[in-house]
């Protein structure tokens, strides 16, 4: 069963065009990871499918609604969760969660157990009424992760997920993300981390200057392009293996002048 | 007192509310909104209340803005005319609305972050929309409140009741005006060029109000001249059709008289249509347009790059000319560039420091004209008085302030670089910043005072203020010496603040009693100026060089 399907997607930027016709069916309950260079149109697609971003070229549906007309029906569905840390960082998170949860339509009894209980499971509960301002990156992100989960979304959207976490929480968020499709939950999330990409993800789409380069499991892809690993099939798509052993090469001489 | 506000209008907004709007949301909205502009740090206040929590940071500004309404207000029952108290008041108010919105609000306006956080939620944009919109009533009402209080109460002691109430009306139109003033500037700017320069502009805006701010202050009172403006009255000018304050001043004498002839009337008119009128085209045509360009910002690109590619390429930056020319060894020069250049970009450091050089003026001001209501006479007499070592040492007041501003930075964690480079002398570092502060900040403000003063007490000055400028160097420095030694930029602001121990202020104290005193005697004896200059510019290359070879024990972290 598709649970998202995009057609044609078209989005420029002024004369910037980020996306060039991008076509993707994805089936419910998978995790799909989205890869690309900086600036291939990720983050863009992402926004894209959440209803962020209503104005673009094509079509997109997500669990067979349009999401120009069905947004709000959409946002209440799906959970995003932003890159860099966009959250207010003066509240607290006990702050920030009520608010966001409420926005959801969650009544206060249950934002309030909810989370103290997802606070507790990621060590946050003695920071849970401290202002977020010294927070390091990794513990906004797992203050994100929560507030685009609380309210049990049938998909969720993550761009950079992993990013500022340390290594105990990366493996954490890896099982809660395996843990999620096991309950039937889609996850598409963009990264930059080729090995976790490698490991968890059921289907890996390789996107490049605002378009799909490559798409299907790690398997296939390995059949397809004759690498072995993710980071390989990435360069070799994304980039120029020969180019770059060059340019490594003449930094190198130039620190030598 | 914001809380009661938004019950208040979230009260009325209920009873106009459509279908459409999700209520629920709408609070939730608005109090998180309010919540972060409690918290939010003032610019305006930045400096006197940086080390407290900020908890209720709004509430402390909105006290400020109250005593400042005060001191204004006190002006309704002094002056006879009431246009032109009313002129002054409303002028104040227009002032002050618009330079809280352009430069406190600015952080409302142009957050992009709204975007990341509450669109991907499912809000309505209707439901969006109007919380922006009771986010932004309650901000201006309790704005508008604490600036407005005391003019309001005084008018209604002064004038009775009906103009009293005419003149809450008169108040609120000038805040609706003020608004779209607001709109209106950022309209213009986000119309001309990019993002950065937006917020270079709002910057700018920001320390005119903290200048604003220390001069209202300090020199207002002192200038009440009552007993000429009691007396004053202020005929209709053609140009009073253009200023709103003087529409609102003459609705509120025709209320006060019951009469208007041709031209209150016209301006009765003008004030009541225009700010209805500008702030409909607001709505209208500005607003659309404008969220349209809020919303591209947070997706362009950068802009500016090229343009300061360019620059860097083709000729080679003031700083490093002249650090080639007062640095004597490389670590040096790279501090004075380093400072250099971070003091013109970093909008802290000019927020907190060029206010400082705004209270030259008012010391200038105060210390001339202290003792004296008679500003005409006093003036006459200033060739004949000693009054100018003032001037001469009027920018060590301000320097002194500058040495703990250049070593606490909101960038502090950049510092390591000094850490892990093999510098045998860090102190080369400090005395090339010091050196920066004397060449950008010191020399041309010495030259502005030293251009005033030869113009009013002409050549035989020359000498005393090339003494002037050794000596003010000499404590500079001094005072550097004798405190903690920071390196540039490299300290957490407000979390360990340069507390002088107790021997060392009294040890400034003392040498800077020393060479004032000294000056002064020598304005006595003909021969003393000539005799201290080389002796003070031996002590300053003295200093200098011992600063110049500190160790690392001598570095404070």
């Amino acid at each position: 069963m598709s649970i998202i399907k995009i057609s044609e997607l078209k989005k420029a930027y002024g004369d910037n065009i980020v996306l060039k016709g991008i076509n993707l069916t994805i089936t419910a309950g998978q995790i799909v990871g989205y890869i690309g260079p900086n600036g291939a149109g990720k983050s863009t697609t992402i926004k894209i499918l959440c209803g962020i971003t209503p104005d673009f070229k094509g079509e997109v549906e997500v669990m067979g609604m349009d999401v120009r007309k069905n947004a709000m029906e959409i946002k209440s569905k799906i959970g995003y969760i932003p890159e860099l840390a966009a959250l207010y960082d003066v509240l607290t998170p006990v702050e920030y969660l009520k608010f966001s949860g409420k926005l959801y339509n969650m009544n206060d009894e249950t934002i309030i157990s909810k989370t103290n209980d997802l606070l507790r499971l990621f060590d946050l509960q003695d920071k849970a009424n401290t202002r977020m301002t010294a927070f390091s990156k990794g513990m906004k992100q797992k203050v994100l992760l929560i507030s685009g989960l609380i309210h049990n979304p049938e998909i969720i959207f993550l761009d950079e997920p992993l990013s500022g976490l340390d290594a105990n929480a990366v493996i954490l968020v890896k099982e809660i993300l395996a843990q999620l499709k096991i309950a039937g939950k889609t996850i598409f999330y963009s990264s930059h981390i080729m090995d976790v990409v490698e490991k968890i993800s059921d289907r890996i789409i390789i996107i490049d200057k605002g378009e799909v380069m490559a798409d299907g499991t790690f398997e296939e892809l390995q059949k397809n392009e004759h690498e072995s690993s993710l980071e390989n099939i990435f360069t070799s798509l994304t980039g120029d293996s020969a180019q770059t052993h060059t340019t490594a090469n003449e930094f190198v001489n130039v620190l030598k002048n | 007192m914001d809380k009661f506000i938004l019950k208040f209008v979230l009260f009325i907004t209920k009873i106009f509310l459509k279908k459409e709007v999700d209520f629920e949301k709408l609070k939730i909205i608005a109090e998180t909104k309010l919540m972060l502009d409690r918290r939010r740090i003032r610019v305006a206040m930045k400096n006197s209340l940086a080390k407290k929590d900020p908890s209720n940071q709004i509430f402390a500004t909105l006290i400020v803005y109250c005593v400042l309404g005060l001191f204004v207000s006190l002006l309704i029952p002094m002056v006879k005319d009431i246009v032109i108290s009313m002129t002054i008041i409303h002028s104040y108010v227009l002032f002050m609305m618009a330079m809280t919105l352009i430069t406190d609000f600015s952080s409302v306006l142009l957050d992009t972050i709204d975007n990341q956080i509450v669109l991907p939620r499912p809000v309505s944009s209707k439901t969006f929309f109007v919380a922006r919109l009771v986010h932004i009533l309650v901000y201006l009402l309790q704005f508008t409140i604490a600036v407005a209080l005391f003019p309001i109460i005084l008018t209604f002691v002064t004038y009775g009741v009906f103009v009293g109430l005419a003149s809450i009306f008169t108040i609120l139109l000038t805040v609706l005006f003020s608004v779209f003033l607001t709109y209106l500037l950022y309209g213009l700017i986000l119309k001309c060029s990019s993002e950065q320069r937006l917020k270079d502009v709002i910057s700018g805006f920001q320390i005119v109000m903290t200048i604003t701010f220390a001069i209202d202050f300090q020199i207002v009172p002192r200038l009440f001249d009552v007993d000429k403006m009691a007396n004053f009255s202020m005929p209709i000018y053609w140009y009073t059709y253009f200023l709103p304050p003087l529409w609102m001043a003459n609705l509120l004498q025709s209320v006060k008289t019951f009469s208007a002839d041709m031209p209150h009337l016209i301006m009765i008119l003008l004030a009541i249509t225009i700010p209805f009128f500008t702030f409909w085209a607001m709505i209208k045509f500005l607003a659309p347009s404008f969220s349209k360009k809020i919303a591209a910002l947070g997706n362009a690109g950068d802009e500016t790059t090229s343009e300061e590619k360019n620059a860097a390429k083709n000729k080679i930056a003031l700083s490093e000319k002249l650090s080639a020319f007062v640095c004597s060894n490389k670590t040096e020069r790279a501090g004075f560039e380093l400072a250099w250049k971070i003091t013109c970009r970093d909008k802290n450091f000019k927020i907190q420091f060029y206010p400082s050089l705004a209270y030259i003026l008012v010391f200038a001001f105060v210390f001339i004209f202290n003792k004296s209501k008679d500003y005409a006479a006093t003036w006459q007499n200033l060739p004949n008085t000693n009054s100018f070592l003032w001037f001469v040492y009027l920018p060590m007041f301000t320097m002194s302030a500058a040495l703990s501003l250049v070593a606490f930075n909101e960038n502090f964690a950049a510092s390591w670089v000094y850490f892990s480079r093999p510098l045998q002398k860090p102190g080369s570092l400090i005395s090339g910043a010091l050196k920066m502060l004397i060449v950008k900040f010191m020399l041309p403000i010495v030259l502005v005072l030293f251009s005033f003063a030869m113009y009013v007490w002409g050549y035989k000055i020359i000498d005393d203020f090339i003494l002037g400028v050794l000596n003010n160097i000499l404590i500079f420095i001094f005072l550097s010496h004798i405190t903690k030694s920071y390196l540039p930029f490299s300290m957490q602001p407000n979390v360990k603040q340069q507390t002088g121990k107790f021997i060392q202020v009294i040890l400034q104290m003392v040498i800077i009693g020393i060479l004032v005193g000294l000056h002064y005697l020598a304005l006595k004896i003909w021969w003393l100026v000539a005799a201290l200059i080389p002796l003070s510019a031996v002590g300053c290359y003295f200093i200098f060089s011992t600063i110049q070879n500190y160790s690392w024990q001598k570095i404070a972290t």
